[in-house]
């Protein structure tokens, strides 16, 4: 396969590197603020599952719009996986169902709350649908959980869930926390993907709950008002966000684009590191590989 | 009510002689030895089947998916090959995923949830008894119970790569199995042999050992409590992550999702190596003592035999003692033919290892040896026309005598070939082929033809039909002629059937000739007395490219090379029987398929033989004890982009499935509605495929096409007859790129030097076919935002573009036609929920540049569309997509005007579906939507003058995930028969609302 053939297939491939953003998603959290302003008034925010860092790269550039003062922005950036690191972006390295996490963050934020948590985290996915629907949406959960130790009272939360066959136990449950909870699926996300984005705004969780990691959130089950099948299902807003006039992640756009007169190629911002099958990339260059 | 379900087979289990299957939320049961379905039994609530585990002695089963568990008990009736079931325990819904399950005892279970919570049911009334939570409480991906003594011992894989031993009862965990560098999805144990295995993400199997210095029961507690858990085998077989594995006495079997299942001894040495279930995932296996039953992602389950290499093959090198061995054969009855670099021919009797030598006195050393197909004459020829022929002795003393020698003088022989067993066809210089036939003592011409020009003027294979008097030859440079007695110049030729290396075999059987290349395709051509009824009809894609030729009479074992290894694949059952390492097609091989006498049974034997390092290695298999049986036949081995079924009106049981999908095929399958579904027809495209769509033209026969990605359409004609069976046989007459072919786009530039290509990769999202009158115009929608549109001639099988239309931004999705007021109209959809009509006339300007009418009806991409004619004023336009939304809206047009369309009246909802919404269908007064929810909805719809009425009135639930669309396959008084597909099919049929 020719080394262009992914940048003819996918624009925000190739905006991506042609705009310094380690990954695609960067244009998803961008256009989520245009529909949703999200940063408006934000000066701490946590990343969760953040790795490659596209969203904190987004956070960074977005957030010191918001203040004279570069120092009031803070940015914290939490995954299980190493990541390149980023100027004005606090790593922790650590598990988000870990209660010592919650507390890094808030010893990260001076003992203040944040104003918006992000999550884009997405298991290693398996091929099966449902497995790979029941682990997003526990990441998501367990995402929700350490926000309920983190997030102040109104902020915003905006986290990656798979619209599958049980995605309605999770707007339930996220209804619960949040005054508003829609669903949107940014223009640079594709048709074919079941990826779309909760954004949750104006956290207020129930009168007598008391955030605690011993227990993980597990999601509701079906009831009376969100049956499994039947007319009453819970069912959030949707909304498409993005610029009308905004690329499309589903058409083809021939390399030289519109008012462009040359293309050049460019590397990837950012690789991977320690993927679980550098070994046997390893071995298989060295020929260890049983082969019969 | 669900008829028939293919989807990921994600369980597997033996039970005395059956075969128990999880398909979706079912289980389905098999009879082992006739693979006889039985029959299916719905379980769990719209939760696939992940696990199943019997109660010993007692045929009750623990069935586990999802979040939910249930027990059956079942009862089984050999003589009758019937089971009844009762079902124990309804579906409990647990609170979360269930990893793992286990019989404690008759009346209780345990479960080990993804939270690492173990819950104790007591299953006699169905209730909880009591749980234990595991500190590590992180997700797992994987978990297995060990009931022991008064406790139970809990296995849990994590995501953090490791593996934890804990008692339920103890705070403290026993063990932390580390080493495996990613997620682990599976831990397997067996108390005999004491060891531990688990498979990986980071594509390893690895085993470890458990050692106890005192000589105690795993079942007791100080036997973990003191055991020393090591890896000892770190193992790496396949080439991507390894789902699950499972230990016998003397194998420990994993399996991939590389499509592959490893056979490993105890020690780690990895002794066979297969290849299943086409290139999906194989996701679940169990073994009885002669037996592996395996479950895929193709949503097939297949029965292998399970046997050891001294069970089923024998390898030997045969001490020939030959020097400069160049060429060998086998002869007709299995002994071995040698030629070598000295001038001589050996005959090698295998029965008594001695040989004879017979001296050719030929001056060239360029020589060639060709068999007849019966393999007992044997032609010998050198450059210079020198030929002698020689005839193995069918009974009494194994001997070859010369029977012929004779010198031509055609020039300088370039290829020797049989053509049946009683014609020679030989191709020398300027390209003249001459046949040769004997007569009494001697050999005489019987015909010459005239080879056309090419750049490697000689031929490759040949065939020969008698009673047609016809000659078919492929050359070397891959060009196909027919020749007819007595003309000197083919009647018929097909350019560039095959690349340069030319038809590897041709083989004449009634009414076609069949080919073999090496770019992977068997082809298919009709032959005739009427030369222009000679056509290229079809191919046949097979896995691996160099392909040789066929070693039975009924063309389904076909043999050929894969990289370094010998092939031999079941063309029928798209099964690879074997493979042998023998180093490439390039050394001199020969493989024959035999009947053997074998303990009174008669067995199927395939033998190899090759030349390696001037060593004669030989290597023999029985059949039996390595050929898999399909016990569910496979179908796409991914997501099904496209479904369009077809019956036709008679009171045929059979219903026609043409699909196709991410993998790249099209499928052409039947089905009986009930249990059967297996794929007649199989054709690859170079990408994915994401619409088909077929015109009628009688009961029996239908123009195919099909379109996806790289631009491509494809147009077919397919053929049903009926004589007792079914046949479907098709007739390939477009394969068409847009964009040209790389080569085409780029000239004949290497990859690396070429210019950068500005063209888009374009995607065929959609596509119609309008017949005006005595034309076919196929109008495609591509994911440039372009309308392109072509005119099909089926007789020249040639498209030609008519006409490009450039008005949508962004992507088009769908498309719709449909017949308005005596005109035809074209609806187009896009990404951007925009939709368009357009009149269609007649060509050259087909579309103007500008639609009649445009509105938006969704919020973002539109997946699905239907149109309802009302009457000559107005009809309803039905879109839904990734909104979640269906919209509806009645458009009207004033005096037969199209140009007067607008929305007079509207309806739409996005509360019955929560994800996008991707098959849509109109019917009189229902609609039917269905989404990648899983839920299929249904509708009672009215249009009056007051506006829309659309009303719920039922929904249910499928097994197939990432749902992609509907099909309506029948409907009756009383119910509506649909089909949906995705990740798999379903056929569901739900109950009309009574009036």
């Amino acid at each position: 396969m020719g080394k262009t053939s992914k940048d003819k297939r996918d624009i925000y491939y190739r905006l991506a590197k042609e705009e310094g953003w380690r990954a695609r998603s960067a244009f998803k959290l961008l256009q989520i603020n245009e529909e949703y302003n999200i940063f408006e008034g934000v000066l701490r925010a946590v990343d969760l599952c953040a790795a490659p860092g596209s969203w904190s790269q987004v956070l960074t550039k977005k957030l010191r719009q918001n203040t004279e003062n570069e120092d009031d922005v803070k940015i914290v950036a939490v995954d299980l996986q190493a990541m390149a690191s980023l100027p004005g972006v606090k790593q922790i390295q650590g598990d988000i169902t870990k209660i010592s996490t919650a507390n890094e963050i808030i010893k990260e934020f001076e003992g203040h709350k944040a104003d918006l948590v992000v999550c884009d985290g997405a298991p290693d996915v398996t091929g099966l649908h449902d497995i790979d629907e029941y682990v997003q949406s526990q990441l998501l959960l367990a995402a929700l959980n350490i926000t309920t130790h983190v997030l102040k009272i109104g902020g915003i939360f905006v986290a990656k869930i798979f619209r599958g066959k049980d995605v309605t136990l999770l707007y339930s449950q996220l209804k619960l926390f949040f005054e508003f909870v829609t669903v949107s699926k940014p223009r640079s996300s594709r048709n074919s993907s079941i990826e779309a984005f909760v954004i949750c705004q104006n956290y207020k969780p129930p009168p007598d709950y008391v955030p605690t990691m011993v227990n993980p959130l597990l999601d509701h089950k079906y009831c009376d008002f969100n049956e499994f099948t039947g007319p009453n299902r819970f069912i959030v807003p949707f909304n498409a966000c993005g610029d009308l006039s905004a690329y499309d992640s589903d058409t083809s756009y021939p390399l030289l684009l519109e008012g462009q007169e040359s293309y050049e190629y460019k590397e990837p911002v950012q690789g991977p590191i320690d993927p679980p099958y550098k070994e046997i990339l390893e071995k298989n260059k060295s020929m260890q590989t049983n082969n019969l | 009510m669900s008829v028939l379900t293919r989807t990921d087979v994600t369980a597997v289990k033996f039970f005395n002689n059956y075969i128990l299957a999880g398909v979706g939320s079912s289980v389905e049961i098999f009879n082992k030895d006739s693979a006889k379905f039985i029959r299916k039994i719905k379980i769990l609530k719209g939760q696939k089947v992940h696990s199943i585990e019997y109660l010993k002695c007692e045929s009750k089963f623990l069935i586990i998916g999802g979040k939910q568990f249930s027990i059956i008990e079942l009862t089984f009736d050999c003589e009758e090959d019937v089971v009844s079931e009762q079902q124990v325990v309804y579906p409990i819904i647990c609170n979360d995923w269930i990893h793992s399950g286990a019989w404690i005892s008759k009346e209780k279970v345990a479960i080990l949830t993804a939270h690492n919570v173990v819950q104790v049911w007591n299953i006699i009334n169905g209730t909880f008894d009591k749980e234990y939570t595991s500190k590590d409480n992180s997700i797992l991906y994987s978990g297995l119970l060990l009931p022991i003594q008064d406790d139970i011992l809990v296995f849990s894989g994590t995501v953090f790569s490791e593996v934890i031993i804990h008692q339920c009862g103890d705070d403290v965990p026993l063990h932390h199995l580390k080493g495996h560098k990613g997620v682990i999805f599976s831990i397997t144990y067996n108390s005999e042999k004491a060891i531990i295995v688990t498979t990986s993400d980071d594509r390893s199997v690895r085993i470890w050992t458990v050692v106890n210095k005192e000589p105690v029961n795993y079942k007791h507690k100080s036997y973990w409590s003191n055991a020393k858990i090591s890896c000892v085998y770190n193992l790496y077989g396949h080439m991507a992550r390894v789902m699950c594995s499972h230990i016998t006495n003397d194998l420990i079997i994993s399996i991939g999702e590389d499509s592959r299942i490893c056979f490993w001894n105890h020690e780690g040495k990895l002794l066979r190596k297969i290849f299943a279930h086409q290139n999906s995932c194989i996701w679940s296996l169990d073994t009885d003592n002669r037996h592996l039953v395996t479950g895929g992602g193709d949503c097939s389950v297949i029965l292998h035999p399970l046997s050891l290499v001294s069970e089923y093959g024998h390898k030997e090198t045969i001490p020939i003692n030959i020097d400069a061995p160049k060429k060998v054969k086998f002869t007709a009855r299995q002994n071995i033919l040698i030629m070598n670099e000295f001038n001589e021919l050996i005959y090698y009797d295998l029965s008594s290892n001695t040989s004879k030598t017979h001296r050719l006195d030929h001056t060239s050393t360029y020589k060639l040896l060709s068999l007849s197909p019966c393999k007992q004459i044997i032609a010998v020829a050198d450059m210079n026309g020198k030929l002698d022929i020689f005839v193995e002795n069918c009974k009494g003393d194994a001997v070859i005598r010369k029977i012929i020698d004779t010198k031509l003088n055609l020039g300088k022989i370039l290829s020797l070939l049989w053509a049946g067993n009683r014609h020679l066809v030989v191709c020398s210089e300027n390209g003249l082929i001459t046949v040769l036939a004997s007569k009494e003592i001697d050999i005489e011409p019987v015909d010459e033809f005239h080879l056309p020009p090419c750049k490697e003027r000689w031929l490759t294979s040949s065939a020969l039909s008698s009673n047609r008097g016809m000659l078919v030859v492929g050359d070397r440079c891959g060009h196909i002629h027919v020749y007819l007695h007595g003309s000197r110049n083919p009647v018929k030729s097909f350019d560039k059937i095959y690349d340069r290396y030319g038809t590897t075999s041709i083989t004449i059987k009634n009414n076609e000739a069949i080919t073999t290349g090496r770019d992977g395709k068997i082809k298919y051509f009709s032959l005739s007395k009427d030369v222009n009824e000679i056509k290229y009809t079809n191919c046949k894609d097979v896995e691996f490219q160099w392909l040789e030729k066929f070693l039975d009479k009924d063309e389904n074992y076909l043999c050929g090379f894969q990289e370094r290894s010998f092939v031999v694949y079941d063309v029928k059952n798209n099964l690879k029987i074997l493979e042998v390492a023998c180093g490439g097609g390039h050394r001199s091989w020969d493989a024959v398929r035999y009947i053997e006498k074998i303990n009174e049974h008669f067995e199927e034997f395939i033998q190899i033989l090759y030349l390696k390092n001037y060593t004669l290695h030989s290597e023999k298999f029985r059949l039996s004890k390595i050929m898999s049986k399909n016990i569910i036949n496979g179908i796409h081995s991914k997501q099904i982009n496209c479904l369009k079924t077809y019956k036709d009106n008679g009171d045929r049981t059979a219903t026609m499935f043409i699909s196709g999908g991410e993998d790249t095929t099209l499928r052409i399958s039947i089905s009986d509605l009930n249990s059967k579904l297996k794929d007649e027809l199989v054709f690859k495209q170079l990408s994915s495929i994401r619409t088909l769509k077929f015109h009628q033209f009688d009961k029996n026969k239908i123009l195919l096409l099909s379109a996806g990605g790289r631009a491509q359409i494809c147009a077919k004609i397919i053929t049903f007859e009926v004589d007792h069976a079914l046949k479907v046989s098709s007739e390939e007459l477009v394969d068409y790129l847009i964009k040209g072919t790389d080569k085409e786009r780029k000239g004949d530039k290497n990859w690396r030097d070429c210019a950068i290509d500005f063209d888009p990769e374009t995607r065929i999202m959609d596509l119609e076919i309008v017949k005006i009158d005595n034309d076919f115009i196929i109008i495609t929608a591509c994911s440039d935002a372009s309308v392109q549109i072509f005119n099909l001639n089926t007789d020249k099988r040639k498209l030609y573009p008519v006409q490009e239309i450039k008005y949508h931004k962004t992507c088009i999705l769908k498309t719709h036609v449909f017949e308005f007021i005596t005109k035809t109209l074209l609806v187009t959809c896009t990404t951007r929920g925009d939709v368009a009509f357009w009149e269609v006339e007649k060509p050259p300007k087909m579309l103007s540049s500008e639609p009649i009418f445009s509105m938006k009806t969704n919020k973002s991409g539109i997946n699905s569309i239907d149109v309802n004619v009302i009457d000559n004023t107005g009809f309803l336009l039905a879109t839904a997509g990734d909104d979640n939304a269906i919209h509806l809206n009645v458009i009207q047009v004033e005096n037969y005007v199209l140009n007067s369309m607008k929305v007079i009246n509207s309806w739409s909802s996005d509360k019955y579906h929560c994800s996008q919404v991707t098959g849509l269908k109109l019917m009189e007064d229902l609609m039917i939507s269905t989404s990648i929810d899983q839920r299929l909805t249904l509708f009672t719809l009215s249009v009056t003058t007051d506006g829309v009425k659309c009303d719920f009135y039922s929904q249910c639930c499928s097994d197939v995930s990432d749902i992609h669309g509907l099909d309506v396959v029948d409907t009756s008084n009383d119910s509506i028969t649909v089909s949906v597909f995705g990740k798999g099919i379903e056929v569901l049929r739900m109950l009309k609302p009574t009036k």
